[in-house]
């Protein structure tokens, strides 16, 4: 076959309804996810930033009144976490994205994203070294005994593998895009030359 | 915008325009399930879209763009990262329909589904018509790129085509 006869085949299609839609799901779906965008790493941000300004008040009300440096130590480090994701929110959001955008734009706007992704869960990560650390000194200066010490390093440690795991995830997702961002213009490229 | 506005936009668009989002459809996504599933992502992404629409281009290219866009970017891998929606929005979108399909047309989709992500919106494109310097605009690289890949592209289809008339099918 030539082009030509491809092409009528192709113009052949009608423009009928070839699978008709259910309407009644289709409203409820833009429903729910009318204000959805962004979800995963919004979602991700908003618990981050909850589970540290609450664990910071409730180590700081816990410890209120005590000599314990290292949880006092540990509660500036968790409003710490939390300002910080949250600079990195307000920046992320006010970087935008408008639709009228190139696929090679769109791309690398994903790409962006998926690097964000990638640096934040790094970060958090590595962020739970810290945040054993100290917890480990307050359950020290407290006195406790040494099997809460083991309980709370083994919890830690799997907290550290858990967050290896989801940065894995992400990574390979931006390194997905990338691919694809590489295919499109690689032929520019050879074109140019 | 008012919501009701949007509303009105979005259906009289996926009113008119739901054929070509078929074809994107057929093209990037294989089982019913797949067609589903990017559908959705589609629907909500021309939903997002309709604000920033400023009538610079045709109704047509910027719904292809954004669905396009969406499928390119779209894999099964991201249902896993996905939030679980509420018993009513899993209701299947798409529903099964009995029209009969032209087996020529079956094998066109399936040899552009062949296709890696980005060829497969360039052979949509070329065969929806738009003129080398809408592609450029909508992909983001040069007219003579489109030019040389399209090129490509025809020689590769041609050759599976006639494999397919030697075959008899």
């Amino acid at each position: 076959m030539e082009f030509e006869e491809l092409q009528q085949i192709w113009d052949s299609q009608s423009n009928q309804s070839l699978y008709p839609i259910n309407e009644k799901a289709l409203h409820n779906l833009i429903r729910s996810k009318k204000k959805l965008v962004n979800s995963i790493t919004n979602s991700s941000e908003l618990l981050l930033i909850i589970v540290n300004v609450l664990s910071g008040c409730v180590i700081l009300f816990m410890n209120l009144g005590t000599q314990n440096i290292s949880m006092y130590i540990l509660s500036v480090w968790m409003f710490s976490s939390a300002s910080y994701l949250l600079l990195n929110r307000v920046r992320r959001i006010k970087g935008g994205h408008q639709f009228d955008m190139s696929m090679l734009s769109e791309l690398k706007h994903a790409i962006s994203i998926a690097t964000y992704q990638v640096r934040l869960s790094q970060i958090m990560r590595w962020n739970i070294v810290p945040i054993g650390l100290l917890s480990v000194l307050g359950v020290l200066e407290g006195g406790k005994s040494v099997w809460i010490i083991i309980i709370l390093l083994i919890l830690f440690a799997l907290a550290f593998f858990a967050g290896g795991l989801e940065h894995g995830i992400y990574r390979n997702k931006k390194r997905e895009l990338e691919v694809l961002l590489n295919k499109l213009k690689r032929e520019s490229s050879d074109d140019d030359h | 915008m008012t919501d009701n506005e949007q509303k009105i936009i979005f259906e009289k668009w996926l009113g008119q325009h739901k054929g070509l989002i078929f074809k994107i459809l057929r093209a990037y996504a294989f089982t019913g399930m797949d067609q589903d599933d990017l559908f959705q992502e589609i629907i909500i992404q021309v939903w997002h879209s309709i604000p920033s629409f400023r009538q610079e281009s045709a109704v047509t290219t910027w719904i292809y763009r954004v669905a396009l866009n969406t499928a390119i970017k779209w894999t099964r891998k991201e249902k896993k990262f996905s939030q679980p929606e509420t018993q009513e929005v899993v209701q299947q979108l798409l529903q099964e329909n009995k029209v009969q399909i032209d087996e020529r047309l079956s094998w066109l989709y399936e040899e552009i589904h062949k296709l890696d992500e980005i060829d497969r919106s360039i052979t949509l494109l070329l065969l929806d018509g738009f003129s080398y310097k809408e592609m450029a605009s909508m992909l983001g690289i040069t007219e003579s790129n489109v030019g040389v890949k399209i090129n490509r592209i025809k020689k590769q289809l041609i050759a599976k085509s006639k494999k397919y008339d030697y075959h008899g099918i």
